[in-house]
């Protein structure tokens, strides 16, 4: 075997992927000499599968995706995949007109009024571009090569629930258009995009719009929340036979450690967000505090997600330069163990260094030099990778295609942005250095920098997702303009480092540079029109690709054709034999799951994906989308209140209405989507460390309850921040009397009872002992809020209201937010009792476990909360 | 029934130490003394529903730690946010 196997693309056409090993296809990305992977063309009729499988595979998925309903109802992750990498660079283009807007408002320095943006049009540009590009860019743009990628080079038929990745998709485009709508209800949120309280309060940022603003991004955390748990279990539960998680390739190991970083992160950035929203609509008092209760505890609950952020956005990033550098370069990364091992310390220290952004608030010294020493101390694992990655193009033979300039582009730009970020690490730098360009400059090397080596994916990819060819000269062009105008555009900044942040007021002898930043922002901007010429017309008269135009691919992906099937594998993937080989389904996994037909409402169970698509003509589902349309009016109505009232007017009612249908709309549409039968792949099939043995199910249920967690966590810390704040022993509890709150806690601990004696009657087929004991739960849930509601109307009375003070804010909020939780828990519930009525889960009682699993969390709070509010 | 039997015992100490939570409130302890039993014994009824009627006792450990990691985040965030501030 040498570098100069000659078979390059369609010259080996017709002679691969037989049912043994492809050739060069080892787990891990392989050796480093490893065999030219295989051409063959791209239609699928040469893929020798056995059986029923081939028609799946080759009649699937062309003639229905040329359809509208195809796009909206689908739920295979290539797909999706696909729509979430259009979407994202809808927004891409939407963050980019703001940042040309900036750079115009930034060409000389400039008075309020002079220029095309007026001073709140600025303040909302910036905002706004900065909340576009972080979340509906950039770890969307990442994430639709992920849903595209990942299942295939862990040989994955799909995710684990594919109508929930579908709702992530969408819940993703309708929190985007969300954020839209918000520019044209009286102006966008405007207070930046780390939304600072008090600035973020109806005080300061009084537009409806900037309610708007806020509550896409609730409806976007949710998104990605659902996205995290079904990424997870799919990729704990679906590898392959013998793909272990050493084995598992580069890129899905960063997608791995990204998720796993916003499954946490994320959800203290819902409770800080629900917070917020609450402060805004409701009118509670959290953030007007002039206490460090008030502004540092934004602060702290923003940056604790802020920081996980940075890297959740750059790993996909690093993920991709890693792969394509082995690709490009025909060797397998230097030091791959320790690359990951490194990617792994990085995602935990990622968690406790976000206090380096607080460096020039009221903290303590201590705490501040601690987390000087966790920041510096996150550089070195980035050390260690960016030395493996320079070792490994020192190690190969660099092959100059476009995917590799923009990786290695990408790799540069971040040794820059990385080396000027530990400049801000240490305390003293950073009394000078905050709030000033320095800053700007640093993050958008680093996220920018990212952005390129997406970009690099997105050339890497494109023949595996259209099955064409893109311009390769037309590609470096691009590389060539994007890369001086990404330096012109961000460099300038470093030199003109004191131009304060967020203002377009600056010392004149800057202004050369800014004109420059300028002319660098069009000039980048304007490199992406000869990438959209680029891909829009390669991806109709491309040449055409087999399973791989690269010669030293050696992933998953590229051993099937260019487009992959629906299917994705002309069989069961293996590495049990340490290469890639297709094992017969028949003999595999047939009939293995035929008893669980029944579904659910986390994307149900299922029997083979494959033999049942002669069964189903269709495999998608309305379902996610309707609940995103609701759930977009939903918001849409939400945004109309304004600290407990509706705004005046004609308007008011149209929220009221937009609302109350957006309400209904999630409720059918999620009662729907239970009834609907649909199958889902089920994992276990082969590597599923640490879940053996554990069902996809109850897997996705723990993760997601773990993101709950913190959820809780932060509202509960939320309120123990705020009384240290306040002295913790000056503070009352806010209900006098302790017996209300007890007599709750019987009546859901009981609750918690009777769902136990639910799963035990459904495991002896006992019907009559289902119903009975869910509709037991059921009356203890309402007792419990009857219960709850008497005791508030007691304290409505005697004038103790929500918006009272801190005190009475923590207190209805928290326990409201656990309320919340039961009625959900309730729907589900009754939902449970109506199918257990017609005699259903006495054979499959997994339902009713998961909702179990479930009731007792909201049960375990309610233990944490009655001592926190009603006794200490 | 021997399941049975068990949760219902689960159920009768939870109940109990619920009621004990409250009665520690009345019994006229010092605060942080009063704090301390009170908090112990919500996490020891947390820590029966988790490991009998989640029955975490029985699955693989991997499901205990999952939460743990989220246990360890909120803390983490409560814990240093407020000593930030002290």
């Amino acid at each position: 075997m040498t570098d100069e196997d000659p078979t390059g693309p369609e010259a080996s056409a017709g002679e691969t992927t037989r049912d043994g090993p492809v050739n060069g296809n080892e787990a891990d990305g392989g050796t480093t000499d490893g065999e030219a992977p295989d051409g063959g063309t791209v239609t699928g009729e040469e893929i020798p599968v056995e059986g029923a499988v081939s028609d799946a595979l080759t009649a699937s998925t062309h003639p229905a995706r040329s359809t509208v309903r195809h796009w909206l109802t689908t739920t295979n992750h290539k797909d999706v995949g696909i729509l979430y990498i259009v979407t994202s660079l809808f927004f891409l283009l939407l963050g980019g007109v703001l940042a040309w807007l900036m750079r115009i408002q930034l060409w000389e320095p400039r008075a309020v009024g002079e220029g095309i943006l007026g001073a709140m049009a600025y303040n909302q540009a910036v905002s706004a571009h900065g909340l576009v590009m972080v979340f509906w860019f950039l770890s969307p743009f990442a994430f639709g090569f992920a849903n595209y990628v990942v299942p295939l080079q862990m040989g994955a038929d799909d995710l684990a629930f594919p109508r929930l990745n579908a709702l992530s998709f969408w819940l993703y485009l309708s929190s985007g258009l969300l954020f839209v709508a918000s520019f044209f209800q009286g102006g966008t949120f405007a207070g930046g995009w780390t939304m600072y309280a008090p600035l973020n309060l109806p005080t300061f940022t009084p537009d409806v719009g900037a309610n708007t603003a806020i509550l896409a991004l609730v409806l976007f955390v949710v998104s990605v929340t659902v996205s995290s748990v079904n990424f997870l279990t799919t990729m704990h539960r679906m590898r392959a036979e013998g793909l272990t998680l050493r084995r598992l390739p580069i890129f899905s190991w960063s997608i791995l450690l990204t998720v796993w970083m916003m499954l946490f992160a994320f959800a203290a950035l819902l409770a800080a967000l629900l917070i917020l929203s609450s402060d805004r609509i409701l009118g509670t008092a959290y953030f007007v505090q002039e206490t460090a209760g008030g502004t540092l505890l934004w602060t702290h609950l923003f940056w604790f997600f802020g920081h996980p952020e940075v890297y959740i956005v750059f790993f996909p990033a690093l993920g991709i330069m890693a792969e394509v550098f082995q690709t490009f370069t025909g060797r397998r990364i230097v030091g791959r163990k320790w690359f990951i091992a490194a990617m792994v310390l990085v995602a935990l220290q990622s968690f406790v260094v976000w206090m380096h952004h607080m460096f020039l608030t009221g903290i303590n010294l201590e705490i501040k030099t601690l987390f000087m020493v966790t920041t510096i101390g996150i550089s070195l694992p980035f050390d260690l990778m960016v030395f493996a990655l320079i070792y490994t193009l020192v190690k190969g033979r660099v092959r100059f295609t476009t995917p590799f300039l923009f990786a290695f582009g990408g790799l540069v730009l971040f040794i820059l942005g990385g080396i000027t970020g530990v400049f801000l690490g240490a305390i003293v730098l950073d009394y000078e250095f905050r709030g000033t360009y320095w800053v700007v400059a640093h993050f958008h090397y680093v996220m920018v920098g990212g952005v390129t080596a997406l970009v690099g994916g997105l050339y890497y990819w494109f023949p595996k997702i259209t099955g064409r060819m893109y311009d390769e000269f037309l590609g470096k062009v691009h590389f060539a303009v994007y890369f001086v105008g990404f330096n012109l555009l961000y460099f300038p900044m470093f030199v003109a480092w004191e131009t304060p942040r967020r203002v377009f007021q600056y010392d004149a002898w800057m202004a050369p540079w800014h004109k420059l930043a300028t002319v660098g922002a069009f000039i980048l901007g304007l490199s992406f029109v000869i990438m959209f010429y680029n891909l829009t017309k390669s991806a109709f008269d491309g040449e055409r690709v087999g399973n791989t135009p690269w010669e030293f691919s050696r992933t998953a992906e590229w051993a099937v054709p260019s487009p992959p099937p629906t299917g994705n594998f002309p069989g069961v993937p293996s590495y049990s034999d340490g290469h890639l080989s297709f094992r017969s389904r028949e003999a595999t996994d047939g009939g293995t799951s035929a008893e669980s037909r029944s579904t659910q409402a986390d994307g149900g169970v299922a029997v083979d994906a494959y033999t049942d698509e002669h069964d189903h003509a269709e495999h998608g589902s309305v379902w996610p989308l309707a609940v995103s349309v609701g759930a977009f009016l939903l918001f849409l109505g939400l945004s109309g209140i304004r600290e407990g009232s509706l705004v005046e007017g004609l308007a008011g009612a149209f929220y009221l209405s937009a609302a109350v249908v957006g309400g209904l709309l999630v409720l059918g549409s999620l009662v729907s989507w239970a009834i609907e039968p649909f199958d889902a792949p089920e994992g276990g099939f082969g590597e599923a460390w640490p879940f053996d043995g554990v069902e996809n199910g109850k897997v996705g249920m723990w993760i997601f309850l773990a993101s709950d967690v913190v959820l809780f966590g932060g509202f509960i810390g939320a309120y123990v921040f705020t009384r240290v704040a306040a002295g913790w022993v000056g503070w009352q509890p806010v209900p006098e009397d302790p017996v209300p709150g007890l007599v709750n806690t019987y009546l859901l601990l009981a609750s918690s009872f009777t769902v136990v004696l639910a799963l035990v009657a459904a495991q002896k087929e006992h019907r009559g002992g289902v119903v009975a004991s869910l509709t037991a739960t059921i009356v203890l849930g309402i007792g419990f809020l009857g219960n709850k509601a008497q005791e508030w109307q007691h304290l409505f009375h005697t004038g103790v209201e929500p918006t009272a003070t801190i005190q009475t804010s923590t207190f209805f909020l928290t326990t409201g937010l656990h309320a919340a939780h039961v009625i959900a828990g309730l729907i589900g519930a009754l939902y449970l009792l109506g199918r257990s009525l017609g005699g259903a889960y006495l054979t499959d009682h997994r339902p009713v476990e998961y909702f179990g699993l479930y009731w007792h969390f909201v049960d375990i709070v309610w233990l944490f909360l009655f001592p926190l509010f009603y006794i200490l | 029934m021997t399941h049975t039997k068990l949760y219902t015992a689960i159920f009768a100490v939870l109940f109990v130490s619920a009621t004990l939570q409250v009665l520690v409130e009345f019994a006229g302890l010092a605060y942080w003394t009063a704090f301390g039993i009170i908090v112990a014994l919500s996490a020891f009824k947390a820590v029966l529903v988790a490991a009998y009627f989640q029955h975490l006792r029985f699955e693989p450990r991997s499901l205990t730690y999952v939460v743990f990691i989220g246990l360890a985040a909120a803390l983490a965030l409560t814990l240093a946010a407020s000593y930030s501030i002290l």
